[in-house]
């Protein structure tokens, strides 16, 4: 098939019709529906009155993956795109890990498709989202610095991180990490500069919610 | 396989850093975290950074095949901040460089670096370009080239490469606080010759200290002059019988009209040749002969 063609309502062209000036202004629309798409997939926690955090709706029957320091303490409300709003159960908390499975009865929930972060490359494209500062469904974009055990200056040797080139801010915790085809590969969980974020790859991610006892669907 | 534009852009970004990384090599030379170097040449010459390394012996360097090598330094810049360590045996591939004078502010380029086994990369942009200019240590770097990537940690010596993989030239943190700057590939070329050469850059030495003065019209046409506040005893100035209160006009046809000038006069061609120095004594014009002399590369000071 020559010339452009619809995808899912989204019309695609391939790399040899960029040729009239335009691509950049087509390379930045798909940057904003791949992160509008996956906002719909995101959550404000709010836990009593210390500020917001960020989750991820992980399946269909209301499961939400966040940090553990931000489903640490006190009681859990839950925030959809949407604007409802219901309390959470906690699941599974591992603060270890810096993870946690809530889970709420709230409609509509849209889980995010998940890819995988071990075919992270180095200079792959990539978005932080979440609620930086409480600004509800902000996002950040980067590119992947590394992804493994042996980064340089992360806390606990011999565990896995994502290390991102964006900016992660308070009240991004516990938001999804996607990559260039709007795929959940990370959990946002530190900061280890201004302009390096850290996430939890999502390998680990489903390990904790399979250790959890939580079926995958 | 139709795909995203963002999905091919983040096709393109990894495989230029894939590229790159197949030059880049871990330098061990310090005691905290290691730094990054760049394979220079098949026969195993690496360039990094002189502030990564602490010791002159027994470099551990990590190659991109993952495997582990000695090395041992060949030479040092501080005043450009450049060291060649030299591998036993060679299993390198230096870069493919791009062409000097491609990068435009705007580009989009990758830092890489290698503190671990792995290729690490942050993305930004070529930030200002800008005209030869002297670090504070009197280093002369051929063209200022500055970038908003971020420098990871252990990134000091690595490469930046542009959107097609090929490099720029070394990104090093150590010569300006704060900014992210690369040597460009010019600046390496010559450094590295030299350093194998002669296991130092040469600088030109004359023992003067000098403030820039107005001239009186008479001067045929230059503006200003340098004069002399202060002789080193028995340096190359001395014994040319200069004294303070002369204001030198040119050495060797060079125009001094201020500093800038004399240091980059005073390159390393010109050391332990006799040359013409013009000046004004007392407002008449006079010329000497001074045999220029070589500073002592491990004093981190300003030639004079």
């Amino acid at each position: 098939m020559n010339g452009p063609s619809e995808v899912g309502g989204r019309r695609r062209v391939n790399a040899t019709e960029r040729t009239n000036g335009q691509w950049l202004e087509e390379l930045s629309t798909d940057s904003a529906e791949i992160v509008d798409r996956a906002l719909k997939s995101v959550v404000v926690i709010r836990n009593g009155r210390r500020g917001a955090g960020a989750g991820v709706v992980w399946d269909r029957r209301g499961t939400i993956i966040t940090n553990a320091h931000v489903a640490a303490r006190g009681r859990l409300h839950v925030q959809n795109p949407t604007g409802s709003e219901h309390e959470a159960k906690v699941l599974a908390i591992d603060s270890e890990l810096d993870l946690a499975a809530l889970r709420v009865d709230l409609e509509p929930l849209s889980p995010l498709a998940r890819g995988d972060a071990r075919r992270l490359r180095p200079g792959d494209w990539v978005y932080a989202l979440g609620n930086p500062w409480g600004v509800v469904g902000a996002a950040t974009g980067g590119v992947v610095i590394g992804m493994g055990s042996d980064l340089p200056e992360m806390p606990s040797r011999g565990r896995e991180w994502l290390a991102l080139g964006l900016h992660l801010r308070p009240g991004h915790s516990g938001g999804p990490v996607i990559d260039s085809g709007g795929r959940l590969v990370g959990i946002n969980t530190m900061i280890t500069g201004p302009e390096v974020g850290v996430a939890i790859p999502i390998h680990v991610v489903e390990a904790f919610v399979r250790s959890a006892g939580i079926p995958t669907v | 396989m139709v795909m995203s534009m963002l999905e091919d852009l983040s096709k393109a970004t990894a495989e230029a850093v894939e590229m790159g990384g197949r030059s880049l090599v871990r330098v061990e030379g310090r005691r905290r975290l290691p730094a990054s170097g760049i394979a220079w040449s098949e026969d195993g010459i690496i360039v990094t950074a002189h502030h990564v390394l602490e010791r002159d012996d027994e470099i551990g360097v990590g190659l991109p095949d993952g495997t582990h090598a000695e090395a041992a330094v060949v030479g040092r810049d501080p005043s450009t901040d450049l060291a060649v360590v030299r591998l036993k045996g060679s299993r390198l591939q230096a870069p493919s460089w791009a062409g000097s004078g491609t990068a435009r502010v705007g580009h989009l380029v990758l830092a890489l670096g290698r503190p671990g086994e792995r290729t690490l990369a942050t993305l930004g942009v070529v930030s200002a370009l800008g005209d030869a200019w002297r670090t504070p240590a009197g280093g002369g770097i051929d063209r200022f080239f500055q970038t908003d990537v971020v420098m990871y940690p252990g990134f000091s010596g690595g490469l930046l490469i542009d959107a097609s993989g090929k490099g720029l030239g070394l990104n090093t943190s150590g010569l300006a606080r704060g900014l992210s700057l690369t040597i460009p590939v010019e600046t390496l070329r010559r450094t590295v010759e030299m350093l194998l050469k002669h296991g130092r850059v040469r600088r030109g030495y004359l023992g003067v200290g000098a403030q820039t003065v107005r001239l009186p019209e008479s001067a045929g046409g230059q503006a200003t002059g340098l004069m002399l506040a202060s002789v080193e005893p028995g340096s190359p100035a001395d014994r040319a019988g200069l004294v303070l209160g002369d204001v030198l006009l040119s050495l060797d046809g060079v125009r001094l009209e201020g500093m800038e000038d004399l240091l980059n006069a005073l390159g390393p061609d010109r050391v332990g040749k006799s040359v013409a120095l013009e000046l004004l004594r007392g407002g008449q014009p006079k010329s000497v002969s001074v045999e220029i002399g070589e500073r002592d590369s491990t004093r981190d000071e300003r030639p004079e």
